[in-house]
């Protein structure tokens, strides 16, 4: 069509101007303050240059290396729960039947619903006085467990509420995906005489495999960037079993008011975030479709 | 002078309050600052959901208009922090935390107070601020004296206690004379009593805080004082993974064994929850809980809870702390904010206050008949601010920091049996000194 | 051959069921909660029979400041919905019509743009906002708002464009239409459903949204998330009012869901599973 420079800038302008202002410039701003010392409560007039300082100590900190750990194994078993049993789900109720459009409406719930409201949900259900998850596990005859203040029950609590919320999504996701498989090949792989777990792991999922990856990068990347829900859960407790890095930073700089040493620590999740991106794009590439 | 002036100032001397003419003299007080809004910054805490009933009170008498902002605790520093950096901030009066004034004083955020009270325009001569109870006094609003934090030469007055507390033991009389048990007085006896409570009542049997962080840290100094430890020596360097120490910690993690379920995740809310829900026979922590025992819609135990000192270790050493109000020194209204604190503060309010459920600051208060009727336990909290240590905790600028990212993981995992007590606190002392050194101490 | 035997109908509205429940629970316990009195929230809790109470609402109704966070709610959201809307369309139209150097360059970066998380852009945006005075205004936040939501209304819209043929286009031209008449008359249209996925995601996340608005707002300028969070204190969480708020800022996205689940779900999936 036509090249004149000035009609995309007309249509692009204004948004890339102001994803550049309010994002892009602050993202790269972090780096720039990770130069610094600054506390709050002092001018920025006052910040001091530290250079690579903040960021030698947030790379040798075990605090830092422990919270990125807790965020790896976080991401990790959500992550594989909820696409193993998003996918599994997907496969036992692909097939339409009547009532299938208010049950999916059912299904979107969880991740409509505020984060805040989910953290708060969930804190309640797993409180060790009342909440509903001793209550019910108490007429299975078990004791009840102080879910929050055992530091691998608190992680598991939180490891609950992200695969509550997000399983739907992977389910919702692959079952779109599997009505868009041809029926002309999976009929043809059944009068082939095909089990059933043939035709699934052979026949099905291969032919989804490239929603099944975008999805799990979605799905990977979001887990780094949980705050809101476990803000609320947990508050990083007991101890900092629960402390993922992204509110380990929210930590250092609004409770530990060290807002330079924050900095410094959130490229390090930049980075991790970026490559995951940088990942998911290799793998599908929307531009590829280009007319 | 007039013969007429003589006559009426001589009166006033004579007759002080309760004159019509005192009242005169409060009305030119507050006559110039009629109109200006006070921008209060408050947490959301049972003394300040007391004061909040009489504050409209002040309204009234003065024609200073106030408006409240009621944040959480833990949002509270940041955003006061916030404000009093700009060059002209929201708040003309913050209510603080006892161990954030160091920092406060030492990032030159605060005012001040003498320049107030000599200030004739401002400051009401019937105030008495011998009557405020003096270790509040020197607790939360002493800086720049001894150590940084004790009365003393050197020391100044920044901000007046306001929401204060000590330490007590409450316990339930009706389960103590069930089982025929005598509340406490040492720790030696403290720790068996954990066991028989827990065995024989089925409930826990100390409520208590343990949440990571300044809760649980908290929870150990409780213990930590009358055992007869200390954080820091005479020279700045750590002491607390000492033999007292590592006792305190011990007692502390036998209290989350006998406890109620969750003890590791508890805050201060939770801690009282589960004492005013009949979950916990015993309670150690803040005055604060005698305003909620008789509130039917957060307490299940009204009239049956009795008060007692803090058990005595190797000393007589309760807690102090809690809150204090100051006037920032960027405020807009600095004089009306100091007149809403001197208001609030003063003989009758902090009757008031107390009242409806809040905390005294005053002894006269405390020692008023119709409110000791209300608050039988006011006799049981003047014998305990006897021992109220002002020296409870180290509280330098850079207490808050080593409080919430050090000592408050470490104490936590010893809570939560990932550590030993030994293990955590002697993991403990690098980083803490870490810290010390990089705020320029000499350790 | 297809068997759909009885129980093979059974088993699946069984499970169907079963899945509806654990997705709904949370969200009952949230309502139910709400309208319990502050005595009951710590008693029985498998306790279902009980007197519900509207003291709650009622307190976080009266609250005289509640007003005023429902207004900065509704204003962030609907703003921030409107702006992200124009220019996401635009840009998405840009995008996918266009051939211009650099192209190649603001896509990969709208892309990466959208993955950062919200925890690392507290910090600066929290000091630049101070600089630029922006801090405590609710356009501020809007901006804000509207930057972190481009990215995905970008790449929603732009899957959307492509549908569209553009010998649509091309036709209208020809028949005299101005390049506005076209977008209008002939992409809007058909983009219809895509346009309101993209709104409703975007008005979910501005509504929704708690730790930005957190860092960002004071008690004149406060949402509706951050006003809940004010009931979890150090002295514990008052459950009874929480609950009624988040209650009350669920409402939206429940109406929303139940109205136009169909448009999300095509929204979620459109991008994934065309490709």
């Amino acid at each position: 069509m036509r090249t004149s420079p000035w009609i995309p800038a007309f249509y692009l302008g204004p948004a890339v101007l102001i994803m550049v202002a309010a994002c892009l410039y602050p993202v790269l701003s972090a780096f720039q303050l990770g130069f610094f010392d600054w506390s709050m409560g002092t001018p920025w007039s006052d910040a001091r240059w530290v250079g690579l300082d903040s960021f030698v100590s947030a790379l040798s900190d075990p605090r830092v290396w422990s919270s990125l750990w807790t965020t790896l194994q976080f991401a990790a078993v959500s992550v594989s729960v909820e696409m193993v049993a998003g996918i599994a789900l997907a496969l036992a109720l692909e097939r339409p039947v009547r009532g299938t459009a208010f049950f999916r409406t059912l299904f979107i719930l969880p991740m409509m619903i505020a984060p805040i409201a989910v953290g708060l949900a969930w804190r309640y259900l797993f409180d060790a006085q009342f909440g509903l998850v001793n209550a019910v596990l108490g007429l299975f005859g078990i004791a009840a467990r102080g879910w929050l203040a055992d530091p691998t029950l608190a992680f598991a609590a939180i490891v609950v509420a992200d695969i509550w919320q997000w399983t739907p999504f992977v389910f919702i996701m692959m079952v779109a995906a599997l009505a868009n498989v041809d029926a002309a090949v999976i009929e043809a792989s059944r009068i082939d005489g095909a089990k059933w777990w043939q035709m699934t792991f052979m026949v099905k999922l291969p032919m989804v495999m490239h929603v099944i990856a975008i999805t799990l990068m979605m799905r990977l990347i979001d887990a780094f960037r949980v705050l809101e829900v476990i803000y609320v859960l947990t508050f990083g407790g007991p101890g900092d079993s629960t402390e993922i890095l992204a509110l380990h930073i929210y930590k250092t700089a609004f409770v530990g008011q060290q807002l330079g040493a924050a900095a410094a620590i959130s490229v390090l999740l930049l980075v991790v975030v970026v490559a995951l991106s940088w990942g998911a794009l290799r793998l599908s590439n929307p531009l590829k479709n280009d007319r | 002078m007039k013969r007429r002036d003589f006559v009426k100032s001589s009166a006033m001397t004579v007759f002080g309050a309760g004159l019509p003419v005192h009242g005169a003299l409060a009305q030119s007080r507050y006559a110039r600052y009629a109109g200006q809004t006070v921008t209060f910054s408050i947490p959301a805490h049972p003394h300040y959901d007391a004061m909040l009933k009489i504050l409209p009170e002040f309204t009234k008498e003065t024609g200073i208009k106030v408006d409240v902002d009621k944040l959480a605790m833990g949002r509270m520093k940041e955003k006061q922090l916030l404000e009093m950096a700009k060059s002209q901030g929201d708040y003309d009066l913050v209510s603080y935390v006892v161990m954030w004034k160091g920092e406060y004083v030492a990032k030159n955020l605060i005012h001040p107070l003498e320049r107030f009270f000599r200030n004739s325009a401002l400051a009401d001569p019937a105030y008495d601020l011998k009557d405020i109870i003096p270790i509040y006094l020197e607790n939360l609003g002493m800086v720049g004296g001894p150590k940084g934090y004790l009365a003393g030469p050197g020391a100044q007055l920044y901000g007046l206690p306001y929401g204060a507390e000590t330490s007590v033991l409450a316990y339930r009389r009706d389960i103590f004379a069930k089982h025929n048990l005598q509340p406490p007085g040492n720790y030696d006896d403290f720790a068996k009593l954990l066991r028989v409570l827990k065995d024989k009542e089925g409930i826990g049997a100390l409520a208590s805080r343990g949440q990571a962080g300044h809760q649980c840290v908290h929870a150990w100094l409780l213990h930590l004082n009358p055992l007869g430890g200390s954080i820091f020596d005479e020279e700045w360097k750590v002491r607390f993974n000492d033999q007292a120490g590592v006792k305190a910690l011990k007692f502390l993690q036998e209290v989350v064994a006998t406890g109620p379920a969750g003890i590791p995740a508890y805050g201060q809310g939770e801690s009282n929850t589960a004492f005013l829900q009949g979950q916990a026979a015993m309670y150690l922590d803040s005055t604060s809980l005698a305003g909620l025992v008789n509130d039917p819609s957060k307490s299940r135990i009204a009239g049956k809870v009795s008060w007692a000192l803090h058990p005595m270790g190797t000393r007589r050493a309760s807690q102090s702390g809690g809150l204090g109000l100051a006037i920032p020194k960027n405020a807009k209204n600095a004089d009306a904010g100091f007149l809403l604190m001197q208001w609030l503060t003063s003989k009758a309010q902090d009757k008031a206050c107390a009242r409806a459920g809040g905390t005294p600051v005053r002894n006269s208060t405390m020692l008023d008949a119709e409110l000791v009727r209300q608050y039988p336990e006011f006799i049981t909290f003047r014998e305990a601010l006897k021992y109220s240590n002002p020296d409870w905790r180290p509280i330098i600028p850079v207490w808050d920091k080593i409080n919430v990212q050090a000592l408050g993981v470490g104490i936590s995992e010893a809570l939560t049996g990932r550590k030993t007590a030994e293990a955590a606190l002697n993991d403990l002392v690098g980083p803490v000194t870490q810290i010390m050194r990089e705020a320029n101490y000499k350790v | 051959m297809k068997r759909h035997s009885p129980l093979f109908a059974a088993l699946h509205y069984a499970m169907l069921i079963a899945l509806a429940v654990l997705c709904i629970a949370p969200i009952a316990v949230i309502f139910t909660t709400s309208l319990r009195q502050q005595v009951q929230i710590f008693a029985e809790p498998l306790n279902f029979i009980f007197t519900p109470t509207l003291e709650n609402y009622r307190a976080v109704l009266e609250e005289d400041k509640f007003s005023s966070y429902l207004m900065n709610s509704l204003f962030v959201g609907i703003v921030s919905t409107a702006v992200t809307l124009v220019l996401g369309c635009m840009a998405a139209y840009g995008l996918a019509r266009f051939r211009f150097a650099g192209r190649n360059m603001v896509a990969y970066t709208t892309l990466l743009l959208r993955t950062v998380p919200l925890a690392v852009l507290a910090i600066p945006v929290f000091m630049i906002w101070n600089q630029w005075h922006l801090v405590n205004s609710l356009w501020g936040l809007v901006l804000l708002y509207v930057a972190v939501n481009l990215p995905f209304t970008i790449w929603l819209l732009y899957g959307f464009v492509l549908q569209v043929p553009i010998e649509l286009e091309e036709a209208a031209a020809i028949d005299g239409c101005g390049p506005i008449k076209v977008f209008m008359k002939v992409l809007l249209p058909l983009m219809a459903p895509g346009l309101a996925a993209a709104s409703i995601f975007t008005f979910r996340i501005a509504w929704n949204e708690f730790i930005l608005a957190l860092v960002l707002t004071d008690r004149h300028t406060r949402t509706l998330p951050v006003a809940a969070s004010l009931f979890i204190t150090d002295m514990g969480v008052d459950w009874g009012k929480v609950m009624a708020m988040g209650s009350l800022i669920a409402i939206p996205p429940l109406i929303f869901t139940f109205v136009a689940a169909r448009q999300i779900i095509t929204g979620l999936t459109a991008g994934a599973v065309k490709g």
